[in-house]
């Protein structure tokens, strides 16, 4: 049964190097339908975007989900980006002689399955908090959009820089916008914490934290075929439960916690005899704890509704915001890119992968801390002092797996007002300063914002029944701190009338001499 | 050779070719040719596509090798200002571009660099104005400019508000710089021709906008004189520039216009949009301060019809 092993580690090698390429896509070059392809191997995300954004139903994720009932959590090693990170670690401890050697430890299901309930309660409620944090396609994004991504872009950038001193232009410096520290530090976190549990415990993290692994775990319970120890040929060696990244053989009983597996197939690799094998089980084989007791579960109750009254209320602040009209507390809200429709759906369904902040590629979609709420930690939002929204460009929306950001074409984009433009006269520069300057007119793509003559100069007037909030006069403006024109978030996206189209009179005769 | 013995020649070559580099700053464009010498100071086509009317129009200077020696770098500086697709007209035109870039290596130029520092993000802008596919495909290369570390500071001797800007270096290093602006509106500076273009050559435009837009675009034009200015003006931006809203904005005028001189140049594009040259702020500081000529009666002009 070996090349079993061989071909998780084959599996794994491929998704793993496709997901990340995702991550280091400079040029925006991978097609969407690749991108949605090796997205949809993702669950969390893929269900999210099948059951309640209304994206089409994934036969990936099918598959997925059928390959569980009829083996296990294979998808565990081979397709989850974070399980095979921390295979890489276990792999480098390897390296470095140090033996891993596993014993049998009881799961914590209760626990694990409690902050799953907690999660998916919290999700129904309209918050991803938790999924967000332990969800283990996002938090590898967040890590290598966070982490690694910097870490190349600097090396390029350094580097860059010094063949270019030697006359070549080959490496092309690659700005980088979109780093937020408190994100940096949220990412680091987590991926110390992911790191720690798999050099000490193997896979903890994935029957510990992880919303993936319980929901599988579940599954897999019911699995038909499983692993399983043959009385009849087993030696009582024991080599396969020190090689359990799981922790989840019993050899001495010579009992499999299946629900607990993650279907990496070492035991089967290491197995001297033909001692262990895949068997279909026609009744359960492996003594399944009882899960939940009457205490239990009201303790449980009492946690979920204390989290809840925490959460609630505050993703509901968003709604109470809404109305402000000064310049701090009208700029408090964040604004959602065109497509999440409105922001608190946007904050529900968003599991803060930060795919859309590293393939914008104007940079402007920046990881938000707590601008959405404590619930929507992460959240990207538009950040107007790095960039603006390219008019024709929609990235963001064709490659978020969840869908929340839709994908949208060119056209209904630019239908889409994600925010309403201000502007504060008093502070402009051509008031200040009585100087002609217009670089917010210059560059708004719809002309909401337009110059129009003013004692002798021009002053920008806007229309913001056609500004779509792309973000394009606000960076432009050079007023600092406080700009002097600037977006204010819409809180559910609204329509932008369409830009009026004026034909110009064709004043010019070909035939005329030239004018000098 | 160790890792640490490589790095060190490295970081030695690299000093070493940086200080070459920056000695070589100093020069400013070598010209072959005085503008006294050239048998027109303007040279006006209408009527034609935009290869033809490049062609015919640079016939009339003696070819586009009077201005470019055999082996010499050229930088050539479209607008690409904008991600708009090339019929909106906010870019120079795509056709126009590869026509100079293969011109000029026709007359054995060593290498053609076309760029821009753009307004929107610069990979979109080169892609969609159709611009990077037409110079690649004439074989130019398309150079970035998005970023500081490309510009580096230099003097302006004689700027009233403007003494010193960071520039391009490819601009610092070339033997040949040729200036394509197209014509069009321009909001903020009443049109954008010649000079308006050469502030896609330097990174901190911001300030210009800031203090006097009008002013520091003619204090640098005291500064950086283009070998050769190419208006395209093949169609025209008349309304809602620089960027433009939709097609409806656009005139065509199948026009083309040469000149070694940024004053004229755009004192001539600025009547043939229809304007009088000493509205247009900065054409007339410019005059002013002696970058060129404004008197176009009294100018030797060849005026080709196709």
């Amino acid at each position: 049964m070996q090349w079993l092993k061989r071909i998780r580690v084959i599996l794994a090698i491929v998704s793993l190097t496709s997901i990340s390429l995702l991550y280091f896509d400079f040029g925006n070059n991978i097609p969407f339908y690749l991108s949605s392809f090796i997205l949809s191997t993702q669950v969390f995300p893929t269900i999210i975007d099948c059951l309640i954004t209304g994206g089409t139903i994934s036969v990936v994720l099918i598959l997925i989900l059928l390959s569980t009932i009829l083996f296990g959590r294979i998808y565990c090693s081979t397709l989850c980006p974070l399980g095979i990170l921390q295979d890489i670690i276990i792999r480098a401890k390897k390296l470095k002689n140090r033996r891993n050697r596993y014993r049998f430890k009881k799961p914590f299901y209760l626990f694990h399955y409690s902050l799953f309930g907690i999660s998916l309660l919290l999700l129904f409620f309209g918050s991803t908090v938790l999924i967000n944090i332990f969800e283990p396609f996002s938090t590898y994004g967040r890590i290598l959009s966070n982490l690694a991504n910097p870490i190349v872009v600097l090396v390029n950038n350094i580097f860059g820089n010094l063949i270019a001193l030697i006359g070549f232009i080959n490496l092309i410096h690659i700005p980088l916008l979109h780093v937020s520290i408190s994100s940096i530090i949220g990412s680091f976190s987590i991926f110390a914490l992911v790191g720690y549990l798999a050099f000490s415990q193997g896979r903890m993290f994935c029957n510990l934290l992880c919303p993936v692994g319980a929901f599988l775990g579940i599954l897999s319970r019911y699995s038909i075929f499983k692993i399983v120890i043959d009385e009849k040929n087993c030696k009582d060696c024991g080599l396969c439960e020190r090689v359990c990244k799981a922790a989840c053989i019993k050899s001495k009983e010579r009992s499999i916690d299946f629900a607990a597996c993650i279907g990496c197939f070492n035991c089967l690799d290491v197995c001297p005899t033909v001692g262990m094998s895949y068997k279909r089980v026609s009744k359960r084989s492996t003594e399944i704890p009882v899960l939940i007791d009457e205490k239990r579960r009201q303790i449980l109750k009492n946690s979920v509704l204390s989290i809840l009254t925490y959460v609630i209320p505050d993703t509901l602040n968003i709604r109470s915001e809404a109305n402000k009209t000064t310049y701090d507390e009208s700029r408090k809200l964040p604004i959602a890119p065109p497509g999440a429709v409105d922001l608190k759906r946007f904050s529900n369904y968003c599991t803060a992968c930060h795919l859309c902040v590293n393939s914008c590629p104007t940079q402007v979609l920046f990881p938000s801390l707590m601008d959405y709420g404590f619930s929507g930690i992460f959240q990207p939002k538009m950040n107007y002092n790095a960039s603006y929204c390219n008019y024709d460009c929609v990235i963001c929306g064709n490659i978020c797996p969840t869908g929340a950001i839709l994908p949208l074409d060119a056209q209904s984009k630019k239908e889409i007002q994600i925010g309403k433009v201000v502007f504060a006269k008093d502070d402009c520069i051509v008031i200040t300063k009585k100087k002609d300057f217009g670089a917010c007119a210059e560059h708004c793509p719809t002309k909401a914002v337009r110059m129009v003559p003013f004692e002798k100069l021009m002053l920008p007037e806007v229309r913001d029944n056609i500004c779509v909030g792309c973000g394009a006069c606000e960076h432009a403006c050079p007023v600092i701190p406080r700009k002097a024109i600037f977006v204010v978030s819409n809180q559910v996206h609204q329509k932008a009338q369409k830009p009026e189209i004026k034909k110009i009179e064709q004043s010019f005769d070909s035939t005329q001499e030239f004018p000098f | 050779m160790n890792r640490r013995s490589f790095f060190k020649s490295g970081v030695g070559a690299s000093l070493f070719f940086s200080s070459t580099i920056i000695t070589k700053y100093d020069n400013l464009f070598s010209e072959p040719w005085k503008s006294e010498d050239l048998p027109f100071d303007l040279v006006a086509v209408k009527g034609g596509e935009p290869e033809i009317m490049f062609r015919k129009g640079i016939e009339a200077f003696g070819g586009i090798k009077t201005f470019i020696k055999n082996g010499q770098k050229v930088i050539i500086k479209p607008n690409i200002g904008w991600d708009v697709s090339p019929e909106r007209a906010s870019n120079t035109n795509p056709k126009l571009v590869a026509e100079i870039v293969r011109a000029c290596l026709e007359v054995g130029a060593s290498e053609v660099y076309v760029f821009d520092h753009t307004c929107d993000n610069w990979q979109r802008c080169y892609k969609n104005s159709g611009i990077e596919a037409a110079v690649k495909n004439a074989g130019g290369k398309m150079a970035p400019a998005h970023a500081e570390g490309y510009y580096h500071e230099v003097e302006i001797p004689r700027g009233k508000s403007l003494t010193k800007v960071k520039e391009h270096e490819l601009i610092l290093n070339a033997d040949v710089f040729i200036n394509v602006p197209v014509l069009k509106n321009h909001e903020g500076s009443r049109l954008t021709i010649a000079m308006k273009n050469l502030m896609g050559i330097v990174w901190d435009r911001g300030i210009w906008h800031r203090d006097d837009l009008h002013q520091c675009i003619a204090d640098y034009a005291t500064y950086r004189k283009p070998t050769l200015n190419i208006v395209d003006a093949y169609a025209v931006l008349k309304q809602n520039g620089p960027r433009g809203v939709s097609i409806e904005d656009v005139v065509s005028m199948k026009s083309l216009l040469i000149s070694p001189d940024l004053v004229t140049i755009d004192s001539a594009a600025a009547k043939l949009y229809g304007m009088i040259p000493n509205d247009v702020r900065y054409i007339q500081l410019a005059s002013d301060q002696k970058v060129g000529r404004m008197d176009l009666e009294n100018l030797r002009i060849k005026r080709l019809t196709i």
